[in-house]
C-alpha cells in the first residue's frame, strides 16, 4: 500500500470518527472522540509526509498532536469536569440517522465539487480531499443541527480540522508559520468559546440554544 | 522619523495600552485607565493620520517587517476610516461607560475589562488593514471577533451573553470559511510559485492570479464572500449583527459597524482582486451583485419592522455594506470608487447614529422606540444631531452618503444594471420612509413625563458633532487628498495604471478637479 493509499484511506477514517463525535450525547465521549479523530489526522499528515518527502509536514504533525490531541480535548474535558451533570445528556436537533444521511450527501456533493480541481499536488489525493472539504462541512452541520452550546464547540473544532487537512493536501510545503498561525488562532477561539459557554452557565444555568433564543436574528 | 516607524508605533500603540490597563491593578480610580485610553486611540489617530496623508501625497507604500505588513492606498483608506472612527467613539465610550458605572451596570472590574478589550480590539483592526499576509489578514479577522466577543457580553445579563454567544459562534464558523478560502488561494498559489513562502503575501499573489486553477478560485471565492461576507453583516449571514449590535455598550456598536465590517470588506475586496484577476469580472461581480442586492432588499424590510433603535441601526448596516458589495457587483471604475466611498461615508454616518443611540439611552434607559418621544424636547443638541444623523444616513444632501449613493447608482445604470438599480431604489425609500418615522415619532412628538430635561455630556457631543462636521464637509466639498486617494485605490483594484481612471466618465472629472485643487497657487 503506497503513502498516498494511506493518506486516502485514513481521510475515509476521519469521516467515520468525526460521525461519531458528531453523534456522541456526552462531552467527555465527544472529546475523546475528538482526540481520537485528531490522532487520525496527525497520521494522515505523518503518511502525507512520507508520500510527498516534506519535512515541514512531521513538524506539523508533532504541532498537530500537541494542540490537537492534547490541548484542545483537554480544554474541553476541563469544561466538562465544570458542567458536571448537565454535560452529560446534549442532545441534538436531529436524529442520529437524518445526521448520518446529510453527512453522506455532504461527502458525495463534495466529491463532485472535488472533481473539477486541476492542481498538480492534488492529484493523487482527490479523495483525501474531496472528504477534507466534506470534513468542514460536517462541522458546520453539527453547529447548525446541535442544541446543546457545547457541541456547536466541537462542531467548530471539526470545521478547522478539514482546514487544516486540505492545506497539507494542497501546500505540503507550506512554512511552519501559516500552520502554527492557524492552530494558535484556533487553540485561542476554542478557549474563549469555553470561557463563555462557562460565562453562559453560569448566568443562565442553560446550554439550550431553546432557552437563548430570546433575541430574534 | 519615517513613516515605517510610525507605522509599527500606530500598531504598538493600543497593544501596549490594553497589557497595561491588564495589568494595572484593579484598585487604581477610573481616570487612570481612561487616560491610558485616550492617550492611545490619540496616538493611534495622529500616527495614522501622518500615514495616511503621506500616501496619498503619492509617497508611495509604507512597509514593515519585510512585506508582512504594507499600507498601500487602498489599505490607506480603511486606515484613515478606522483610527477616526476609534478616535471618535472611544472619546463617546469615556462618557458612555461612566454613565454604565454610575446606573450599576457595569462593576469597576468590568470597566477595567472593556478598555483593555477595546485597544485590543483596536489592535486587531490595525492588524487586518495593514497585513499583506493573507493568513495573517484570516488570523486578524478571527482575532477581532475573540477581542470584541467579552465587550459585546460587557453587561453579563442573559441577553447580552446570548448575543455575544451568538456573534463568537456564527462569526467563527462563518470566518472558518474565510480561512477554507484562503488556504485554496494559497495552495494553489504555492503550486505555481516557485518560492511558496512567498505565496502567503498577498502583493506576490497578484502578479500570478491569472495562471491561478479557475475551479479552485472560483470555490475560493465563494468561501471568502461567505467568510468575510458573514464578518462585514451580508445577507444571510447578517444574524449575530442585530443582536451583537443592540446588546452591545453604543459607542461600541459604533466601532464594530463603522470600523470592524468595513475592515471584513477589505479582505473581500482583496480577495475580490485576486478572483478578478484570476478568472475575469463576471464570476465575482454576479456573486457580489447577488449578496448585495439580496442584502439591501432584505434588510430594507426587516429595518423597517423593528421598534428597537439600535436593531434598526444593525440593519440599516446590514443595507449599507449591501450597497458596498452592489458597487463591487456593478464594476468598473465608477463601482469601485463608489464601493471605497460608500464605505467611509457609511463607517462614519454609522459610527455616528450608535453613539447617539447611546445619548438616547441615557437620557430615556431604553432603546425602544415606543418608548421614547420628543428628544427635542428632553436633549436638544441630541435631537439636532440624531436628526441629521437620520438624514445623512437616509442619503439625503448635503450630506456624504448622498454623494456615494447617487455614484452608486451611475455606476450600475453605466454597467447595464438600470433593472436592477430600479428595484434597489425602492427598496431604498423603505429605509427612508423608516427613518422618517424615527425622526417624527422619537425625535418629534411627546416626550415621557419622567424623562428629565438636560442634555448629556460634553465629551458624548463634540465626538458627535465632529462626525456631522466630517459628514457634511465630505459631502459639500469632499476634500482633495480624499478625492486622489481613493482614486490610487481604485487603481489598486481595478489593476490599471491611475493615469486610465482620468478617461472615465464623472470620476475623471472629479479627479481633474482635485488635482487643480492641489496644485500650488502660482
Amino acid at each position: 500500500m503506497s503513502a498516498y493509499a494511506w493518506v486516502n484511506a485514513l481521510g475515509g477514517l476521519l469521516i467515520v470518527t468525526s460521525t461519531m463525535v458528531v453523534l456522541a450525547r456526552s462531552v467527555k465521549k465527544s472529546a475523546i472522540l475528538y482526540a481520537l479523530q485528531s490522532f487520525v489526522l496527525v497520521l494522515l499528515l505523518v503518511s502525507l509526509a512520507f508520500a510527498t518527502d516534506s519535512e515541514v509536514l512531521f513538524m506539523w504533525s508533532a504541532s498537530a498532536f500537541i494542540t490537537k490531541v492534547v490541548l484542545v480535548p483537554g480544554m474541553l474535558l476541563f469544561l466538562q469536569r465544570k458542567l458536571g451533570a448537565d454535560s452529560q445528556d446534549l442532545g441534538e436537533r436531529l436524529s442520529p440517522f437524518k445526521s448520518i444521511t446529510l453527512i453522506a450527501l455532504e461527502v458525495l456533493i463534495c466529491f463532485a465539487a472535488i472533481q473539477g480541481v486541476d492542481l498538480y499536488t492534488a492529484a493523487e489525493v482527490k479523495p483525501a480531499l474531496a472528504i477534507s472539504l466534506a470534513h468542514f462541512f460536517i462541522g458546520l452541520t453539527c453547529i447548525v443541527s446541535q442544541r446543546n452550546i457545547v457541541k456547536q464547540i466541537f462542531g467548530y473544532c471539526l470545521m478547522e480540522n478539514g482546514s487544516h487537512v486540505t492545506l497539507a493536501l494542497l501546500a505540503p510545503q507550506a512554512p511552519e508559520l501559516v500552520e502554527i498561525g492557524i492552530a494558535t488562532d484556533a487553540i485561542f477561539a476554542v478557549l474563549i468559546m469555553v470561557l463563555m459557554v462557562l460565562k453562559i452557565y453560569k448566568t443562565t444555568k442553560t446550554l439550550d440554544t431553546r432557552d437563548l433564543m430570546e433575541l430574534r436574528g | 522619523m519615517d513613516t515605517s516607524s510610525l507605522l509599527l508605533i500606530t500598531m504598538a500603540t493600543p497593544l501596549v495600552a490594553c497589557l497595561l490597563i491588564a495589568v494595572l491593578p484593579l484598585k487604581l480610580p477610573r481616570a487612570v485607565f481612561e487616560a491610558i485610553h485616550v492617550v492611545s486611540i490619540a496616538v493611534t489617530f495622529l500616527a495614522s493620520l501622518f500615514i495616511v496623508a503621506s500616501v496619498f501625497a503619492g509617497a508611495g507604500s509604507v512597509e514593515v517587517i519585510d512585506v508582512w505588513f504594507q499600507v498601500d492606498a487602498l489599505s490607506a483608506v480603511f486606515l484613515g476610516l478606522v483610527s477616526t472612527v476609534v478616535l471618535l467613539t472611544g472619546l463617546c465610550s469615556v462618557s458612555y461607560i461612566r454613565f454604565d458605572s454610575r446606573e450599576g451596570r457595569l462593576d469597576a472590574s468590568q470597566v477595567k475589562r472593556f478598555y483593555a478589550f477595546f485597544s485590543l480590539f483596536v489592535f486587531t483592526m490595525l492588524l487586518v488593514v495593514t497585513s499583506n499576509n493573507v493568513i495573517m489578514m484570516w488570523v486578524a479577522i478571527e482575532a477581532t471577533t475573540l477581542s470584541t466577543v467579552f465587550l459585546v457580553g460587557s453587561y453579563n445579563t442573559k441577553i447580552s451573553l446570548e448575543a455575544a454567544w451568538k456573534y463568537l459562534i456564527v462569526c467563527t464558523a462563518g470566518v472558518a470559511f474565510g480561512l477554507y478560502g484562503t488556504l485554496l488561494v494559497y495552495a494553489n498559489a504555492a503550486d505555481i510559485m516557485a518560492d511558496p513562502h512567498q505565496a502567503v503575501f498577498w502583493t506576490s499573489l497578484v502578479p500570478y492570479a491569472a495562471q491561478f486553477d479557475s475551479a479552485l478560485i472560483r470555490i475560493a471565492f465563494v468561501f471568502a464572500a461567505i467568510g468575510f461576507g458573514t464578518k462585514a453583516g451580508l445577507f444571510p449571514m447578517h444574524t449575530w449583527m442585530p443582536d451583537a449590535y443592540s446588546q452591545a455598550p453604543s459607542p461600541l456598536s459604533g466601532l464594530m459597524s463603522g470600523a470592524l465590517a468595513k475592515c471584513a470588506m477589505l479582505v473581500l475586496i482583496r480577495f475580490y482582486i485576486l478572483a478578478v484577476q484570476a478568472v475575469g469580472p463576471e464570476f465575482p461581480q454576479t456573486v457580489m451583485l447577488i449578496l448585495g442586492a439580496a442584502s439591501i432588499v432584505f434588510s430594507a424590510f426587516a429595518l423597517f419592522s423593528q421598534s428597537d433603535l439600535k436593531r434598526k441601526l444593525a440593519y440599516s448596516s446590514c443595507e449599507n455594506i449591501g450597497i458596498v458589495a452592489l458597487c463591487l457587483g456593478f464594476g468598473g471604475p465608477l463601482g469601485i470608487a463608489a464601493a471605497l466611498l460608500h464605505c467611509i461615508f457609511h463607517g462614519l454616518a454609522k459610527a455616528l447614529m450608535f453613539c447617539l443611540s447611546g445619548n438616547v439611552a441615557m437620557k430615556f434607559k431604553t432603546s425602544n422606540l415606543e418608548k421614547i418621544g420628543g428628544i427635542v424636547q428632553v436633549a436638544p443638541v441630541t435631537a439636532v444631531l440624531l436628526g441629521a444623523g437620520l438624514f445623512a444616513l437616509s442619503g439625503f444632501p448635503p450630506f456624504a452618503l448622498f454623494l456615494s449613493e447617487v455614484l452608486t447608482v451611475i455606476s450600475g445604470i453605466y454597467a447595464g444594471y438600470l433593472w436592477l438599480v430600479i428595484p434597489i431604489c425602492l427598496a431604498l425609500t423603505v429605509v427612508i420612509a423608516a427613518f422618517s418615522l424615527v425622526f417624527l415619532r422619537s425625535v418629534l412628538g411627546k416626550a415621557p413625563d419622567s424623562v428629565k430635561k438636560k442634555d448629556v455630556g460634553a465629551l458624548m457631543i463634540v465626538p458627535e458633532m465632529v462626525f456631522i462636521a466630517l459628514l457634511l464637509w465630505f459631502g459639500i466639498a469632499l476634500p482633495a487628498p480624499v478625492i486622489s486617494g481613493v482614486g490610487s485605490a481604485t487603481a489598486i483594484v481595478m489593476q490599471e495604471d491611475a493615469s486610465h481612471l482620468y478617461e472615465i466618465p464623472v470620476l475623471g472629472e472629479v479627479l481633474y478637479a482635485a488635482d487643480a485643487a492641489t496644485q500650488p497657487i502660482e
